[in-house]
C-alpha cells in the first residue's frame, strides 16, 4: 500500500502534475473519478406468509437464502463473486449474528463474496439497497444484493430480566455455593418467557398506537383508510393475475402467492371490522374533536414472515452479463423525527426525509410517474400525504415556502402494497425496490420516455427513509 | 405550598439518617394515639403546631463512602435508575435525592410533638429543585422541617421541607476555596393532606390556600380531557414492591393488596414519586443539569394498571389541559427556569381520570 502524506503546503495548492510526479511512495493517492450510476438488475422474494402460517417453522437464514438462492438461479449467477451482499433481519436471533453470510454460504454465489447485516427497522432493505448502490457509484463494487428478512413466527424468544442475570452470575461463580446462590435469586414469575415486543422502548406505546395518535392528530377517517386498504388489496391482486410477479417471485414451502391478499375483499368488509388500535384515545384530544378509533385488521399491516432480494449492478457489469437495466437507483435520505415527546408522530418521518431529497434534486412532488408509499398502515399513506398538503404544517415543521403538494392517487401504489401484501419488516423495501423498478422499464419501454418513481418507508424509533428510481430508454444512454 | 421556607432556628443533629423501618413502627404508634385522644371527650379540634426544630445529619456518604448496597452507594443509585428508568451514572438525580431524605422528613413527623397521624396521609403534591448536580463521591449535609400547617377542603396539610447540601471537601478547604461549608444543592418541598383534621381556629377551609396549588381534591380535576399520549406506563402488580425496595418507603398500601384494603382501597397503589420520578426520568436530556421538578397527585395508580402518560414541551400543551392542572411554585424560586422552556406531564387512567400531573423545567 501506498503511504499517504499530506503534503506541507496544503492539498488545495497540489496541482495534478504533483500529484502524478509524487504518486508512488510518498504522494497522495490520485482520487478516482466521480460517481457512476448503480442501477436496479432485478429482484426475488418469496411468497409473505401470514405470522403462523405457511413459513411458522421457517428461520430467517431459511427464507433468506430461498430468496437469495431464487435471485441466483434467475440471472444466472451460479458461483459469481458479486461485490457484497447486504441486508437484514429486524427480529433476530443472537445467534444470527453474520446471517447474510450465513446465508451466502448457503448459497450458490462464490464463497468469496462477503456480506453483512444492515439493520433500520422497517426500512432495513431500502436502506441496504441505498448501501450497496452508493458503493456501486463509487466504483467500490460492480455488483451487490440488497434484502432482508423477518420472521415473526419464529422470533426469539428472550429469558426475563432475572432469570438471565441468575444465569450470567452462575456462569461467572467460581464455587458451587455461588452458583447455588445466583440460582436461589430465580423467582417463579423469572421463568416466564419475554416474547419480542414490536413497543417503541422510550414509550410503551405500540407502532400501532402511535399511529393512531398521529392518525388522530390529522383526523383521518375510517372510510379513506378503508378505502386505501381495499385499493391495495385489489392492485395487488390484479398484478398477480396478469403475471407481473412471475419474474420477481420464487414460491416457497408451498405458498406461491402472499397468504394475506384478499382478492374478495370489500368496503362493506372492511367496514364491519372492529378498530384494535386508539381504543383509549376515545374522548381525549379535545372536547370538540375528539379521537374516535379507526384503525382496525384491515388497514393494518398483518404480521408477516417473509424474505426479498434486489439485484443492483454498474452498467458494465449488467451488459457484460446481458442483465436489463431496470432503473438507476438517482438518490435518497434518511430523516428521522423527535416523536418521544410528541412533536412529531413515530412513522412521519419519510414526510421530512422527501423534500429534502427533491430540494436536492431539483425536482417537485408532482415529477414522478410513480410513488411507493409503504403501507404501515392505511393512516400512514393517508397523514403523509395530508401532511404535505398542509400550508401551515409544510411552512412550520418542514420549513417549505408551502404545501409540498398533491400527488395524482391513480400513480400510488399501483401494484398494491403492504396491506396487501403483507410486511415482514426487513422484507418490505426490497420487495418495493424491485416492483417499482420493474414497473418504471415496463413504462419506458412503452413510451420511449424517462420514468421515476419516488419511495418513502417508514420505520420504528422515527425514521424514515425516501429514494428516487428513474429508468431511462436505452437510446438515452451515452454510448 | 409556598416557595418561600423558613426552616425553624433550633437544630437538631443526628448522628445519621435513621431507617424507616423503625420510623414507620413509630408513626403507627402516634397515628394510633392521636386516633385515640380524638375520640375522648373534648378530643374535637386540639391546638395543632408543628413542631420548631430543624432535623440536620452532616457527613452523610455517597459513593465509594456510602455503606456498600446501601442508601449512597454506586449499587443503590444503579438499582433506583433501574427502576424509574434513569440513565445510571455518576449524579443523583431530584427522585433519588428524595428518597435519600425522605427518611429525616419522616423522623419529623413521627416525632411525639408532631400535631397529625403519619398513617393515612395522603402525598397531595411534590416540588422539587435541583440547584446544582450532586455527584456519587459528594458528602452531604440534608436538612428536613415542616412548615405552613393550613387548612384543607379535606382537613389539613402541611409542607415537609428536605434541603440537600454538598459539603466542602478536606482539599478544597485545605486549598483555601473560599468555598462556603455547604451549598445547596437541592430542596424539596413534599405537601401531605391528614384527611379530617380541623384547624382549631376555624379557618375557612375553601379560603385561599386551602387546595393550594395541590388540587389532589376531585375538584378541577373532573374537568380534565385527557390530551393525546405520547407515552403508554404498564405497571405491574409489583410495581409498589419494586420502588419500595429502592426507596425504603414500605408503606403497605404500596406492597400488598391486603394493607391497601386496611386504608380503603381495593388494590396496592403506586408510590406517587414513583410516577413522577419517571415522569422526570422520560423527560431525558432537555431537562438539563439542575431543574425544577413539580407534582400533583389526583386519583392513586391502582395496580396492575396501564396509565396514558404525555410529556411535552410546555408550548405544546394544550390550554385546556394547562389550566385544569394548574401549576406548582417551584421549590427554590431563585433562578427557576422559565416554564416555557420545560416539559409539562400529565397521567391517566382508561377512563380519563387524572392520575398526576406536572412539570419537569430546566433552571437557568
Amino acid at each position: 500500500m501506498a503511504m499517504r502524506k499530506t503534503p506541507a503546503n496544503g492539498s488545495a495548492s497540489t496541482t495534478s502534475t504533483d500529484r502524478r510526479t509524487s504518486a508512488g511512495s510518498t504522494g497522495p493517492v490520485e482520487q478516482r473519478p466521480g460517481v457512476r450510476d448503480a442501477w436496479v438488475i432485478g429482484g426475488n422474494r418469496i411468497p409473505f406468509a401470514r405470522a403462523g402460517g405457511k413459513y411458522s417453522r421457517s428461520s430467517n437464514q431459511e427464507m433468506f437464502t430461498a430468496a437469495l438462492e431464487g435471485l441466483v438461479a434467475r440471472f444466472g449467477l451460479q458461483g459469481e463473486r458479486l461485490g457484497e451482499v447486504v441486508g437484514g433481519a429486524v427480529l433476530k436471533h443472537s445467534r444470527d449474528f453474520n446471517l447474510v453470510r450465513e446465508s451466502v454460504l448457503g448459497s450458490s454465489l462464490s464463497p468469496q463474496t462477503p456480506a453483512y447485516d444492515l439493520q433500520q427497522a422497517c426500512a432495513t432493505g431500502l436502506e441496504a439497497t441505498i448501501t450497496v448502490a452508493n458503493k456501486i457509484r463509487l466504483g467500490q463494487v460492480e455488483s451487490g444484493v440488497a434484502g432482508g428478512t423477518d420472521t415473526v413466527s419464529d422470533a426469539p424468544i428472550a429469558v426475563s430480566e432475572g432469570l438471565r442475570r441468575a444465569l450470567l452470575e452462575a456462569s461467572h461463580a467460581k464455587t458451587i455455593g455461588a452458583r447455588v446462590k445466583a440460582f436461589a435469586k430465580v423467582r417463579p414469575a423469572d421463568l416466564a418467557p419475554l416474547t419480542p415486543a414490536t413497543d417503541e422502548p422510550r414509550t410503551g406505546l405500540s407502532m400501532g398506537e402511535h399511529q393512531a395518535i398521529t392518525t388522530a392528530r390529522w383526523g383521518i377517517s375510517r372510510e379513506a383508510q378503508d378505502e386505501v386498504a381495499l385499493a391495495s388489496h385489489q392492485h395487488l391482486a390484479a398484478a398477480w393475475e396478469s403475471g407481473f410477479f412471475d419474474d420477481l417471485v420464487t414460491p416457497h414451502r408451498g405458498l406461491v402467492r402472499d397468504q394475506n391478499l384478499r382478492t374478495d375483499s370489500s368496503m362493506e368488509k372492511l367496514a364491519a371490522l372492529k378498530p384494535v388500535y386508539g381504543k383509549r384515545l376515545a374522548g381525549s384530544g379535545s372536547e370538540d374533536s375528539p379521537a374516535a378509533p379507526t384503525m382496525t385488521a384491515g388497514n393494518s399491516t398483518p404480521l408477516t414472515d417473509g424474505a426479498s432480494t434486489v439485484l443492483l449492478g454498474s452498467r458494465e457489469w449488467a451488459e457484460q452479463r446481458d442483465l436489463p437495466l431496470l432503473a438507476r437507483v438517482v438518490d435518497a435520505e434518511t430523516a428521522a423525527v423527535d416523536f418521544v415527546h410528541g412533536h412529531e408522530g413515530l412513522l412521519m418521518a419519510p414526510v421530512h426525509a422527501v423534500p429534502r431529497l427533491l430540494a436536492r434534486n431539483g425536482l417537485k412532488l408532482g415529477d414522478f410517474d410513480l410513488y411507493e408509499i409503504h403501507e404501515a398502515f392505511a393512516s400512514t399513506v393517508l397523514t403523509t400525504l395530508t401532511a404535505w398538503e398542509d400550508d401551515e404544517y409544510c411552512r412550520t415543521e418542514l420549513g417549505l415556502d408551502g404545501p409540498l403538494g398533491s400527488i395524482d392517487r391513480s400513480r400510488l401504489n399501483v401494484n398494491g402494497s403492504s396491506l396487501a401484501a403483507g410486511h415482514p419488516f426487513a422484507a418490505t423495501g426490497g420487495r418495493i425496490v424491485a416492483t417499482a423498478a420493474k414497473l418504471l422499464a415496463g413504462r419506458t419501454a412503452e413510451t420511449g420516455q424517462p420514468a421515476r418513481a419516488l419511495i418513502s418507508v417508514c420505520a420504528a424509533g422515527g425514521l424514515g427513509v425516501a429514494a428516487i428510481l428513474e429508468s431511462v430508454p436505452a437510446a438515452d444512454l451515452p454510448a | 405550598m409556598t416557595a418561600a421556607t423558613s426552616a425553624p432556628a433550633r437544630v437538631e443533629t443526628l448522628p445519621t439518617i435513621p431507617g424507616l423501618g423503625g420510623l414507620f413502627a413509630r408513626g403507627v404508634a402516634g397515628s394510633a394515639r392521636m386516633a385515640a385522644a380524638a375520640r375522648l371527650p373534648g378530643g374535637g379540634p386540639r391546638d395543632l403546631t408543628l413542631p420548631e426544630v430543624t432535623y440536620r445529619v452532616a457527613g452523610v456518604p455517597t459513593g465509594n463512602g456510602a455503606e456498600p448496597g446501601g442508601p449512597g452507594s454506586e449499587e443503590h443509585l444503579a438499582r433506583y435508575a433501574d427502576v424509574v428508568g434513569e440513565v445510571p451514572g455518576g449524579t443523583l438525580p431530584a427522585g433519588y435525592l428524595h428518597v435519600l431524605g425522605f427518611p429525616l422528613a419522616t423522623a419529623v413527623m413521627v416525632r411525639g410533638d408532631f400535631p397529625l397521624p403519619l398513617v393515612g396521609m395522603v402525598h397531595l403534591a411534590n416540588s422539587a429543585s435541583l440547584v446544582r448536580p450532586v455527584r456519587l463521591g459528594d458528602a452531604l449535609e440534608v436538612r428536613a422541617w415542616a412548615q405552613d400547617l393550613r387548612p384543607h377542603r379535606r382537613g389539613v396539610q402541611v409542607d415537609l421541607v428536605v434541603e440537600v447540601s454538598v459539603e466542602r471537601t478536606d482539599d478544597e478547604r485545605a486549598a483555601g476555596s473560599g468555598l462556603p461549608a455547604t451549598t445547596l444543592a437541592y430542596r424539596g418541598v413534599s405537601t401531605y393532606l391528614a384527611k379530617g383534621v380541623r384547624l382549631p381556629d376555624g379557618s375557612a377551609p375553601d379560603g385561599p390556600g386551602a387546595n393550594g396549588s395541590a388540587n389532589g381534591s376531585t375538584n378541577g380535576t373532573d374537568a380534565f380531557v385527557p390530551p393525546l399520549p405520547t407515552a403508554r406506563w404498564t405497571l405491574g402488580a409489583g410495581t409498589g414492591r419494586t420502588y419500595a425496595a429502592v426507596s425504603g418507603d414500605r408503606n403497605p398500601i404500596h406492597t400488598s393488596a391486603l394493607g391497601a384494603k386496611a386504608f380503603g382501597f381495593p388494590r396496592a397503589i403506586a408510590h406517587g414519586m414513583y410516577t413522577a420520578a419517571r415522569a422526570l426520568a422520560e423527560a431525558g436530556p432537555a431537562r438539563g443539569e439542575t431543574y425544577d421538578w413539580t407534582v400533583t397527585f389526583a386519583k392513586p395508580v391502582l395496580l396492575p394498571s396501564t396509565v396514558d402518560v404525555a410529556i411535552r414541551p410546555e408550548g405544546a400543551v394544550a390550554a385546556e389541559v394547562r389550566d385544569v392542572v394548574g401549576q406548582v411554585p417551584a421549590a427554590v424560586a431563585d433562578g427557576a427556569g422559565d416554564p416555557a422552556t420545560g416539559l409539562a406531564y400529565q397521567g391517566w387512567d382508561r377512563t380519563g381520570r387524572l392520575h398526576l400531573s406536572g412539570r419537569v423545567t430546566p433552571r437557568r
